[in-house]
């Protein structure tokens, strides 16, 4: 930005004149003169006015030379002049001048000879006096005038005069009137000569329409004084000042309050200051349009060239023959640049955009006509100069009101139009020219924005809007969404890249950049001078004076530090940005021969390059850092370099190889020291490929792995014979004394060499004092493998791998040493192991097990046998015996412990697992077994108790081994075991599962048959007292069930029963009647053998007495737990080992819940089984109705056996029965005589029939049968009381999950039940009658 | 209707940030090593936007920054490979969906080629997810992904040289 005037680039804001604020001079003489800027001075001792005042103390300050320096600081310090100065806060350019200040004059006649000549401004084109004489545009000069010269607002600070004080007064004095009379006429003459030099000054400001404002400063008393208005009016009216914002006054005040002064001033005298330069522009204006009409109508040139004009612009002369006064588009331009100016002043940006622009345009269009801007004239110049001040304007001004885009819009489209331009007139993109023109527009601007952000400017970032996926609601107006609509739009539509602004570095970077080509063209033209002997033209004169390179590394530098700055916080270190700035500025110095500072950065550059594996770049850098090596002839380092460079398949330069730079250094130079020097690559690319193949992932102690250590060149390298390799060495351990292999004279040529490497033990390495040392052809042709091939074997387990391999090179004295890494691979290249398999021709396996390039090496596993053995299946609740037998078969001691893992069963059962006296539901851990010796069994039982449901058990056995003796006193390595090194610890694990099945030793069935209560026993009466005895059985609701389980032995072992016990349960609601078991009274047949198949009965026969529900209607009630059976068994044992009788076991098996059926009516029939030839025998009919709420109606027939009578019937053959209330029972009885033998004769057929009205019965079964008379018919079965016995409808078993056999049928049991025919029950009611005597 | 594209160059850079595969398309000579250099740069601007807007799914990263006569523009894999785009610098709006577009087609591209078993066939088992296999295609001993980028660069229209080691 120094390249130009600082007039054209500067903002302005309106010029204050503050004059009267000279420090009061020390009493010296040679005081220096007034300057028109004077710099404060903090000299205050001496008083000039002395006279005015009353003298105080010498050392004591005046009050008013402090306010001055005040008011000085306060007013200077508030605004900077600066280019970038956006803020509108009414602040004036202040600037001190002298209170007698000459303004430039404003007209001068355009020839002073003519006195009638058009007068115009000094710096008027128009004036032969003017620099800007014929034909100039606009100069800063004109800019420095109105920022420098001439104000909008003249501020006068001057001292009111005030009398002298006359002390002490006392109250009681009386007012001397001569004295205030002698006052006031001091005062009076006092206030005309000031306002008299007021005056002057007012006759000269009003000349240019200046304000002029007077600020008094008077004591804090006179501010008291009731004089002080009228000397004021009288100063206005005497001086002629305005009315308004004219005058001031000003006491010594506190710095705050000073500052509201300033402030409130500066804004009393802002509209002042705005019309000033409002008048300015309506000035200019009216001349432009009369200019515009004039040159419209007459576009001739209407002045007449003074013959003196030539020597008025001396200079112009010479390259112009002829002085052409400026043409209307000139001035036009500079009409449009005053006018933009004044705007500025005033604080119009907008105003003065418009007319920066205009100005711009109008300028473009004079520089595309050669005829009317000539090139390379000084007036093409300034204009060009004035062009660039101006594009930057209205950067500046865009950049103002974050116009991004549009401003870099204006960079872009200078820098192109100009470019044009400079093709145009020859000095276009193959000229320095061009390059330094373009590369100053790039570094303004970087400077334009380096200073906006240093205040308001925000560079924008260019992330991009994600797209709005939310379809925007209906409710919103449609106005709204239209415009959403519009702005997705514009998203949408992405953004000019070349019109998003940037931070400055990206600008100065780009000038940088500039300036180097301009360097190339400059130094092209050097070198055609230096050759063909072209005549220098002043520019290049002119440019060889430049200092190009310090240019590019100022400009590359001050790039290098805003990219730092603009960095992102979150990238530790160094930025990938600034490295590459830091690459220009490095390949700078390289070209300024500054080669030290170079190397110094390519060394820090290439350190990220190598570890982000950036090659690419790497390779160029390399070679420039090499070429700054050699020129230090530091030829340690280009050995480095050199080395790198072959690893990377590079060469220093196109017509040099590494071998031929490499091998002259060796030869001819000798190393600075004895140390060898390592070239650690372990960053970059691998020197060589390694690869390093076991043949197997694992071995035992003892065993000899087959390893292969390939090292290859990378891809198309060229051989490598010229390579002084001496040895190689390969580290197996860290702590071990590597295998050292020497080179031996060249064997074969051939590409895949194959150098064996023997046996390496690594138990020995640790003894071992020396190296191991074997030889082998260490050179690599092209495109060169060499396989190292050995085996390696340990004794200890552990992990084993090639640590690391280092290649040492050595000639004349030097000594070079490159480690390898075998972990390290080239970038971008997969790992292909392989395996040499056969040498000539060479054939290789491909290794594709992960982990290849290491082994470990385990302990040799312990030989056991295990045998589990078990008699399957097993037994529920029976204590199964598994035995576990384990066999020491090594030849080893070993020290045996077991664990046993119960799994959990798939039905929530309960299992149990023992050994010994350790037992659990889960796990038993650390059963010993004892120190085995070799060949030694040793046995162990385990038992599992299986309950619940039948199915397998799963246990895990794990077997450990531990081999006592293995253990060392010592560790073999000190440091603690790491994880995935294997444990010292010589064990081994042995695990069995086995699944044992198991099943229900009996199945269990039971049939279920029910009795009524005996009809004989009548109910006991409502109030007996019997009811409330302890011991009372009411079994009216119920009666007797009969149950008979049928346990079968299910299982493929016999098993022995020792005892089997019913035990009821023990509630209101069962109780035990009868148990064929109990009434043995040897305890029957127990102990007593079933083998798989037999069966075995229990025949139980319970009184119940169930649970009534309160429902009216008859429910199902049921006796939910009525007892259980307890069974005591055992397996019957094998044969083979019958001397330990198996353990006794329990088994519970519960009865079902029984549920007698229930009628609502009961007919109990009861007949004597036998009777005798004419002999009567009774025959007893009970109606019992056993509902809760209804009523029973019966009627009873008694039909005739239609086959013809076995009995004379003495009772009723058709009767009703007495109505039956709820609970009521009756009795009908009736004689039968018979008159037929037989065993079967049949008994007269009784039906009972049970009449209810219709309303009643809606909630009956379903079986009724309506007759005609309309009530519902129920026939009432009959129950025989001596065939009384109901089979329940359902099967019973003992459990209900166990459901194994088929239902057996039943048939001693007389199926009842109202669905039965009365056939059935006809024919089955018989009675043997006997003939008499028997 | 806004000026056709013009591509200068394509890189693709792995997670760890290696290069994979730079491509130039620019016809002036010896100006490859510039697009590394540019796309070397252009990650400290992706790991910019990265951690400016975190947890965002958004893969296209948006114009990233201009230099002398190329626009970078960056495209990040929801596997975190990295694309970045050098289009010549022209003075006119660069639609985003353009480029939305040419990304895509670059990433369809690379995970087309990533997907090649033959890139594997040697390998031992434990470095198929290994991050050299990203590597290893863009590595002149394989064709099929620089003809697929140079097929979709001819499609946007740059003029494709065919290299000298293919």
């Amino acid at each position: 930005m120094n390249s130009y005037p600082p007039e054209l680039l500067v903002q302005l804001a309106p010029v204050l004149f503050v004059a009267g604020l000279d420090l009061p001079r020390p009493p010296q003489p040679q005081s220096p003169p007034p300057d028109i800027l004077p710099q404060p001075q903090p000299q205050t001792q001496g008083d000039q006015d002395a006279t005015l005042r009353p003298r105080r103390n010498t050392t004591a300050q005046d009050p008013f030379t402090a306010l001055i320096l005040r008011l000085r600081e306060a007013l200077t310090s508030q605004r900077k002049v600066a280019i970038w100065q956006p803020e509108r806060n009414k602040a004036f350019q202040v600037v001190l001048v002298d209170k007698a200040v000459p303004f430039p004059p404003r007209k001068l006649p355009s020839d002073p000879q003519l006195p009638n000549s058009t007068a115009h401004s000094p710096l008027s084109p128009l004036l032969p006096s003017s620099p800007l004489y014929p034909d100039g545009l606009i100069a800063p000069i004109w800019i420095r005038k109105h920022t420098t010269l001439v104000p909008s607002v003249f501020v006068l600070f001057l001292r009111l005069y005030e009398s002298p004080v006359t002390e002490p007064r006392s109250p009681l004095d009386l007012p001397d009137g001569e004295k205030d009379k002698e006052r006031e006429r001091e005062e009076r003459k006092r206030d005309t000569e000031l306002s008299a030099g007021v005056a002057e000054r007012k006759k000269s400001t009003n000349e240019r329409g200046i304000k002029l404002t007077v600020v008094l400063m008077a004591s804090r008393r006179m501010l008291d004084d009731p004089s002080l208005d009228t000397r004021l009016t009288f100063i206005r009216r005497q001086s002629g000042l305005d009315s308004r914002a004219a005058l001031f006054v000003l006491s010594p005040v506190s710095q705050s309050e000073l500052h509201d002064f300033v402030r409130s001033l500066q804004q009393a005298l802002f509209e002042p200051a705005l019309e000033y330069y409002t008048s300015h522009s309506k000035r200019v204006r009216r001349k432009r349009n009369r200019h515009s009409q004039v040159s419209s109508s007459a576009p001739v040139i209407m002045h007449p060239i003074p013959p003196s004009g030539s020597v008025g612009g001396a200079q112009t002369a010479k390259v112009e023959t002829i002085a052409r006064p400026l043409r209307p588009e000139g001035w036009t331009v500079r009409y449009e640049y005053k006018m933009a100016s004044f705007a500025e002043f005033r604080g119009e940006d907008e105003v003065a955009l418009k007319h920066y622009q205009d100005s711009y345009a109008t300028l473009l269009s004079m520089f595309s006509s050669t005829a009317i801007m000539p090139p390379r004239t000084k007036r093409w110049a300034e204009a060009k100069v004035l062009a660039d001040c101006i594009s930057i304007k209205i950067c500046k001004l865009y950049l103002y009101n974050a116009e991004h885009a549009l401003a870099l819009s204006q960079h872009n489209a200078h820098t192109r139009r100009f470019a044009e331009l400079s093709r145009g007139w020859g000095i276009g993109e193959e000229t320095y020219e061009y390059w330094s023109w373009i590369a100053r527009q790039y570094r303004v601007l970087g400077e334009l924005l380096e200073q906006g952000t240093q205040s308001t400017l925000a560079i924008p970032s260019h992330i991009p809007t994600p797209p709005i996926t939310q379809a925007t609601p209906a409710t919103q107006p449609q106005q709204q969404q239209q415009q959403q609509q519009q702005l997705e739009g514009m998203r949408a539509l992405g953004l000019n890249p070349s019109t998003a602004l940037q931070h400055p570095g990206f600008y100065f970077y780009l000038a940088a950049g500039c300036t180097e080509r301009r360097q190339a063209r400059f130094l092209s033209i050097l070198d055609a001078e230096a050759t063909q002997g072209i005549t220098p033209s002043p520019s290049y004169l002119n440019e060889k004076k430049v200092d190009h390179l310090t240019l590019i590394l100022e400009l590359y530098t001050k790039s290098y530090e805003l990219f730092k700055k603009y960095a992102p916080t979150t990238s530790q270190g160094q930025g990938r940005l600034t490295l590459w700035i830091a690459c220009r500025i490095a390949q700078t110095y390289v070209a300024a021969g500054k080669f030290d500072l170079a190397a110094r950065f390519f060394e820090r550059i290439s350190r990220t390059y190598r570890r982000e594996q950036w090659m690419s770049m790497l390779k160029p850098l390399l070679a420039s850092w090499y070429g700054c090596a050699q020129k230090l002839s530091d030829t340690e380092l280009c050995v480095k370099l050199l080395l790198e460079m072959l690893a990377q398949g590079v060469s220093p330069s196109p017509d040099l190889t590494v071998e031929n730079a490499l091998m002259p250094i060796l030869e001819t130079t000798a190393p600075s020291s004895n140390n060898p020097i390592t070239v650690d690559l372990s960053e970059s690319e691998p020197f060589f490929d390694v690869s390093v193949v076991f043949y197997e992932p694992e071995m035992e102690i003892g065993e000899s792995m087959p390893f292969q250590i390939h090292i290859a060149a990378h891809d198309g390298a060229s051989s490598l014979s010229w390579l002084p390799v001496t040895e190689l060495c390969i580290y197996y351990a860290d702590d071990s004394p590597p295998v050292v292999m020497k080179r031996s004279s060249n064997g074969n040529q051939r590409a895949v060499k194959w150098i064996s490497l023997g046996d390496i033990n690594f138990d020995q390495s640790d003894e071992r004092e020396h190296e191991q040392v074997v030889e082998g052809d260490l050179t690599w042709e092209k495109d060169g493998v060499i396989v190292l091939s050995g085996t390696i074997s340990s004794g200890t387990p552990r992990p084993l791998k090639i640590m690391r391999l280092v290649l040492k090179l050595e000639k004349n004295g030097w000594k070079i040493e490159i480690p390898l890494d075998p972990e390290q691979r080239r970038t971008g290249v997969l790992p292909s192991p392989r395996w040499l398999s056969s040498n000539n021709p060479p054939r290789f396996i491909p290794m594709r097990r992960a982990h290849y390039s290491s082994t470990t090496v385990r302990q040799r596993p312990h030989q056991l046998r295990i045998s589990l053995a078990h008699d399957e299946p097993a037994y529920l609740d029976e204590q199964y015996p598994i035995s576990v037998e384990v066999t020491n078969i090594d030849d080893r001691d070993l020290d045996i412990t077991v664990d046993v893992l119960l799994q959990p069963g798939e039905d929530d059962s309960i299992n149990h697992i023992s050994i010994g006296d350790e037992s659990s539901s889960s796990l038993i851990n650390g059963v010993s077994f004892g120190l085995l010796r070799p060949g030694v069994t040793s046995v162990k039982a385990l038992h599992l108790l299986s309950t619940g449901t039948a199915g397998a058990r799963v246990l895990d056995i794990s077997v450990q081994s531990s081999c006592p003796s293995a253990v060392p006193p010592t560790p073999i390595t000190p440091t603690p075991t790491t994880p995935g090194v294997p444990s010292q610890q010589d064990s081994t694990e042995h695990l069995r599962t086995i699944s044992i099945l198991t099943v229900a030793p009996f199945t269990v069935s039971h049939d279920i048959t029910y009795r009524h209560r005996n009809a004989r026993t009548a109910l006991p009466g409502l109030g007996s007292l019997a009811t409330f005895e302890r011991d009372y059985w009411d079994d009216s609701e119920g009666g007797e069930a009969t149950v008979m389980s049928t346990l079968e032995c299910a299982g493929p072992w016999g098993i022995q029963i020792e005892s089997l016990q019913f035990v009821p349960e023990d509630n209101d609601h069962v109780r035990l009647a009868k148990n064929n078991n109990l009434d043995e009274d040897d305890g029957g047949d127990f102990p007593s053998e079933l083998l798989p198949g037999d069966q075995f009965c229990d025949l139980v026969v319970l009184g119940i007495n169930p649970e009534v529900s309160d429902s009216s209607t008859p429910a199902e009630t049921s006796v939910l737990a009525p007892g259980h059976h307890i069974i005591s068994w055992r397996r019957l044992p094998a044969a083979s080992n019958s001397e330990i009788p198996p353990p006794l076991c329990q088994t519970n098996i519960r009865l079902p819940a029984l549920s007698p059926p229930k009628p609502t009516l009961l007919a109990l029939l009861t007949v004597p089984p036998l009777g005798y030839l004419h002999k009567p025998l009774p025959l007893t009919l009970t109606l019992r109705n056993q509902n809760i709420t209804q009523t029973a109606i019966i009627h009873i027939t008694l039909e005739p056996d239609p086959q013809g009578e076995a009995f004379v019937i003495a009772g009723p053959r058709n009767v009703r029965a007495p109505t039956l209330l709820p609970g009521a029972e009756c009795e009908l009885k009736w004689r039968l005589i018979p008159v037929e033998c037989g065993d079967a004769v049949r008994l007269p057929r009784l039906r009972v029939v049970h009449k209810r009205s219709r309303m009643s019965d809606a909630d009956t079964s379903g079986d009724a049968v309506e007759s005609q008379a309309g009530q519902n018919e129920e026939e009432v079965r009959i129950v025989d009381t001596r065939w009384d016995g109901l089979l329940s409808d359902t099967k019973m078993e003992s459990d209900g999950k166990r459901s194994t056999n088929s239902p057996r049928p039943s048939v001693d049991v007389i199926r009842g039940g109202k669905g039965d025919s009365k056939g059935d029950d006809t024919g089955l009611r018989t009675i043997i009658v006997l003939p008499r005597g028997a | 209707m806004a000026p056709p594209l013009r591509l200068h160059a394509v890189a693709f850079i792995s997670p760890l940030n290696h290069p994979i595969l730079i491509r130039s398309f620019s016809q002036v000579k010896g100006d490859e090593l510039k697009y590394h250099y540019i796309a070397h740069t252009s990650l400290d601007v992706i790991e910019e936007r990265i951690a400016s807007s975190n947890k965002s799914t958004e893969c296209y990263l948006g114009f990233l920054y201009a230099m002398e006569d190329s626009a970078v523009y960056g495209y990040i894999t929801p596997l975190k490979v990295k694309i970045v785009l050098a289009l010549a610098l022209s003075d006119s709006v660069i639609r985003d969906a353009d480029i939305t577009m040419i990304f895509r087609a670059f990433y369809n591209a690379y995970y087309q080629s990533l997907a090649n078993p033959f890139l594997r066939l040697d390998a031992p088992q434990d470095s198929i997810t290994d991050h050299s296999a990203l590597l290893s295609q863009g590595s002149s001993k394989w064709k099929g992904f620089r003809r697929r980028v140079d097929d979709v660069a001819r499609a946007v229209g740059a003029v494709v040289t065919t290299d000298e080691r293919d």
